[in-house]
């Protein structure tokens, strides 16, 4: 749990880093700095469409940016990877994701395409370079997903300039998610949650943070699909079946988290009570927690166990 | 609806005179001047051949409680090891091979394969290994083979679940336009769960666990220049080892989970026309259950044909019709069409009253839900964005107590990020839910109270506020804080001020995280938060009780990192961590006066203290310190014999210390 936490304040840092690294970048005096979203878009529209690009490739920019490691660590992962025809080295070099260079290496008076949450370019501009190769069915959703609705820009995730991307390690990827969804990262510390908060479990094995074409972002076409992927005890049919487990694995359970025993959005018998409530029985009057088989022990499923579903020819009461 | 759809078709086709948007994809690069054989890259530092690095760890734990290993993966005492790897390997023709492995040796810990060569072909294997311990549960009754047996000795056992899952992947790309994939997934669950039965009484028992789930995923991708298109196959089957429980006096009184199979076929695509994007989607399913039925008077079936078919439908498009506007929706259809056969089968009562018998069907559930939503983004002013949207849903079900319920939420959303230092995002939303008349059903239950409206299908009005703000005053500092307020009221009955079920909920708290980067060498962080879900119900037992249900959550934290001993070599760090959840519980039952119910929270204190030391460029040594307090009591849980009546698993509660001293040493490629 430990171990996440600390992962997440490198994570938050390194961003915090990556801001100030790029302020250092484009120096207090850069031209471009006082130009509107809209204005820089526009600006470098048009540079992208002269395609004035740089007389040597790779080396044209080095020239001036080898000394920053940021930089350099580019070729510590796959992006920087020159004898891979899919990578952008071996196109157009550093210019495949940041544009022509034009007249930028005269003095820096033109800007190039930049990514992260310090640029004013419009996330939408910077996440057209991505999806120009990054076109597969994982991201197929991207454009309707909210993800890009919010203008989340990839490079807010994602990290090129480095030999391992964390939103694509198992052990980190939680950490990418919760820097943001803060409340979803209490959620992991609760009484009850999925194992999230040790990363035996990660956020991306229900949700695509891509989009997807069912809500909440989850990776199957319906949310019970994506709780029977591993829960697939759950999934039935049984021959006696609870209307609202059917419907809906959400409407007893959170599966961020709850303060709850079992993910429960309530506890039992509370919970049970708000949709049972037969005279003398469903409605009965549980005063205290421990007094009775109603409110002691496994409560309202001391005898209603069955309660996803029952088997059993006699279970229609999820008895048996 | 049909107001909906049109607004949606208008957006649509309004969609097609969008303006371009800028699109810097290489695909799109104006290649006409360069002369690419003239490029050079002889400034790059093309990395070794081999990257990343292995670590082996050695520790000691002490626990008095295996609770304590899901947070140190592993409940072992004493003398715990492990291995982790985190390697790269790239050769000069393209290919990449990656090995990922956390806590190899553990009970908890998984290792990852990958291989291949971009754009041409990938294999992928992964083994994970999931354990989690629950309580330990006493008992009585002894398994073995189905049978429960009673005993005078009593049976101590771990309720822990322990998942092993593997799977094999396979990518080939036949050409820059098909892509091919499938990929294998097994995973085998193994030990014991809570579970209660009724002979007559309720006993709870630690019923085994031996089950498997097989998966398998096949698909072909085609692309064109604006297009892709997604044809898959998705099936999973599940076994369970376990049969009916019995006890020697009452013989399958406990129904086994039923094996079960699940099949789907299902076409996605993409279209992309300048700044208009749609998505589509179309998913058939099948799911299958047809296992053999306990053998019992008044069951005229030897297996039971269940079925049901499903099917998800959805087109989504977005637009950007200016640089400042957006616009977008969705229509989504999905339907539940439970196919099963039909049969009255005798339900015995179950407390023991044999006089009781009576014979009723098996439901068959249908759903059928319709949703639409639209949405739209305009930038009012450089630094301010204004969102908003209209969602509406319509679920029909074939049963129970509405026949039909309709939700209409409407949404907002401002971001203001005009200023340098700091960001806020409001966003507001408030639906009502209504429907058809809302009557007890005879389908599901004769008995079910008139006046009750079950919390998922009442009329409901939900309002939603949320503020959040980024504070970013240096690059040094920023400062987190969300704010979030939920309310959802349960419409009263016309004329009737008695409501049974839930009357109202609300969840409120907020969110409050710092990061600092004092120096290269000096890192810290904090953070607090606390929320409150606080809710109302009623019930009726002669007469009207009411319960208030207020649940509580607090989580803090803090850390450090200090980089800047020995010449850089040694990282001192320290973190910490608090979280505590809290159930309470009052009952109001009018005549007989107010209780409380009695405890029911947790809290958790983790600790971490490490450093790490740099004895050479490629070797690092860490010695880690770890803390666990854990508190939970659940004044539910009771002695196994502390209710007449009821067997129960005694009391699951915990109360441990646990210490983990962890020293690894990484050899870095």
């Amino acid at each position: 749990m430990i171990e996440r936490v600390k992962r997440g304040l490198k994570i938050s840092l390194s961003a915090l880093f990556a801001m100030g690294l790029s302020m250092a970048f484009s120096v207090s005096a850069a031209p471009w700095d006082k130009l509107t979203g809209e204005e820089l878009e526009q600006q470098l529209t048009q540079k992208f469409a002269e395609g004035k690009y740089s007389p040597k490739g790779a080396d044209s920019c080095l020239m001036c940016h080898k000394r920053n490691e940021k930089v350099m660590d580019l070729f510590k992962g796959v992006h920087g990877a020159t004898n891979s025809s899919a990578s952008p080295m071996a196109q157009l070099q550093c210019e495949s994701c940041h544009g022509p260079m034009g007249k930028h290496n005269r003095g820096g008076k033109e800007p190039m395409i930049t990514f992260g949450r310090d640029t004013k370019l419009p996330a939408q501009s910077q996440n057209s370079v991505c999806l120009g190769c990054h076109n597969d069915p994982q991201q197929m959703a991207w454009h309707n997903s909210t993800h890009n609705l919010e203008e989340i820009a990839c490079a807010d995730c994602h990290q090129i300039h480095a030999a391992e991307d964390p939103a694509l390690n198992p052990l980190k990827v939680n950490d990418t998610c919760v820097s943001c969804h803060t409340q979803e990262k209490a959620d992991m510390h609760k009484r009850s949650s999925h194992p999230l908060k040790w990363d035996q479990m990660t956020c991306t094995d229900c949700h695509n943070p891509h989009g997807s074409m069912t809500e909440s972002a989850l990776v199957k076409p319906s949310l019970n699909d994506t709780c029977y992927e591993c829960h697939a005890d759950k999934r039935g049919p049984f021959l006696f079946e609870h209307a609202p487990v059917v419907e809906n694995c959400a409407n007893c359970h959170n599966a961020h988290g709850s303060v709850n025993e079992d993910l429960l959005d309530k506890r039992v018998p509370q919970l049970c009570q708000q949709c049972h409530a037969d005279d003398g029985h469903g409605a009965r009057v549980v005063p205290q927690d421990g007094m009775s088989s109603f409110g002691g022990g496994k409560s309202c499923l001391n005898c209603h166990n069955q309660i996803h579903g029952s088997n059993h020819p006699g279970g229609s009461l999820f008895g048996r | 609806m049909r107001f909906s759809l049109n607004l949606l078709t208008l957006a649509l086709l309004s969609a097609t005179g969008a303006v371009t948007a800028a699109d810097f994809g290489i695909q799109h690069a104006n290649t006409a001047k360069v002369k690419q054989a003239a490029y050079q890259c002889k400034q790059c530092k093309i990395p070794a051949v081999h990257t990343g690095s292995v670590t082996a760890s050695l520790g000691y734990v002490d626990s008095s409680d295996s609770h304590a290993g899901n947070a140190f993966g592993t409940n072992d005492e004493g003398v715990v090891a492990g291995v982790d790897a985190n390697v790269s390997y790239l050769n000069a023709e393209g290919y990449r091979s990656q090995l990922q492995a956390h806590q190899l040796g553990m009970d908890n810990g998984f290792v990852s394969a990958r291989s291949g060569k971009i754009g041409e072909y990938k294999v992928e294997l992964d083994y994970r290994n999931i354990t989690t311990w629950q309580d330990e549960a006493q008992t009585q009754l002894w398994h073995h083979g189905g049978m429960l047996t009673p005993s005078e000795s009593v049976r101590f056992v771990d309720l822990k679940l322990e998942r092993q899952q593997a799977g094999l992947g396979f990518e080939y790309q036949i050409n820059e336009d098909l892509n091919t994939y499938v990929r294998y997934d097994r995973e085998d669950k193994t030990g014991s769960k809570s579970a209660s039965l009724m002979s007559p009484r309720p006993i709870n028992f630690a019923q085994p666990v031996d089950e498997s789930t097989d998966k398998l995923s096949a698909g072909v991708v085609l692309s064109g220049a604006n297009w892709m298109t997604d044809i898959s196959y998705h099936g999973s089957q599940y076994k369970n080892n376990i049969n009916h429980m019995s006890l020697p006096y009452a013989y399958d009184v406990y129904a086994a989970t039923p094996d079960n199979q699940a099949h789907q076929l299902a076409v996605a695509g993409q279209y992309r026309l300048d700044a208009t994007v749609l998505n589509g989607r179309v998913v058939a399913g099948r799911m299958i259950q047809d296992d053999n039925l306990i053998q019992v008077a008044g069951n005229p079936l030897q297996n039971w044909d269940g079925q049901v078919d499903t099917l998800d439908a959805k087109l989504a498009a977005t637009s950007m019709l200016t640089p400042r506007l957006r616009v977008g929706g969705s229509v989504d259809y999905s339907k539940r069409d439970n196919d099963s056969s039909v049969y009255e089968f005798m339900q015995p009562r179950l407390s023991y009253d044999p006089l009781s018998n009576s014979f009723k069907q098996n439901t068959v559930l249908d759903i059928e839900r319709q949703t639409v939503k639209l949405n739209t983004a305009y930038r009012l002013a450089q630094g301010y964005r204004l969102q908003a949207g209209y969602d509406y849903k319509q679920v029909e079900r074939s049963y129970g107590e509405r026949e039909q319920t309709r939700d209409n939420t409407l949404w907002a959303e401002l971001d203001i990020r005009k200023f340098d230092t700091v960001r806020f995002e409001i966003k507001a939303s408030h639906g009502i839910r209504g429907g058809s008349a809302y009557e007890a059903s005879e389908l599901t239950s004769s008995e079910e109270q008139s006046l009750l409206r079950k919390f998922n299908l009442a009329d409901r009005n939900r309002t939603e506020l949320e503020l959040g703000t980024q504070y970013t005053p240096a690059n040094w500092m920023s400062l987190d804080l969300t704010v979030h307020y939920a309310i959802d009221s349960f419409d009263e009955r016309k004329g009737d001020d008695t409501v049974l079920g839930l009357h109202e909920s609300r969840d409120y708290g907020y969110d409050l995280n710092l990061n600092l980067f004092l120096s290269d060498n000096l890192t810290a962080y904090g953070f607090a938060g606390q929320q409150w879900i606080d809710s109302e119900q009623a019930g009726d037992q002669a007469n009207i009780w009411y319960a208030d249900i207020n649940d509580s959550f607090i989580n803090l934290g803090a850390g450090v990192a200090y980089s800047g001993l020995l010449d850089d070599r040694l990282t001192v760090g320290a973190d910490y961590l608090f979280a505590n959840s809290n159930g309470e519980t009052l009952v109001d039952a009018n005549l007989t006066g107010s209780t409380s119910y009695g405890d029911y929270y947790s809290f958790n204190h983790s600790v971490e203290l490490y450093g790490e030391y740099a004895l050479s460029e490629s070797m690092q040594l860490k010695l880690a310190y770890q803390y666990e307090r854990f508190y939970d009591t659940d004044a539910s849980e009771v002695g196994v014999d502390a209710i007449t009546g009821l067997t129960t698993l005694g009391l699951g509660n915990h109360n441990y210390n646990a210490h983990q001293l962890m020293l690894s040493f990484s050899y870095i490629l």
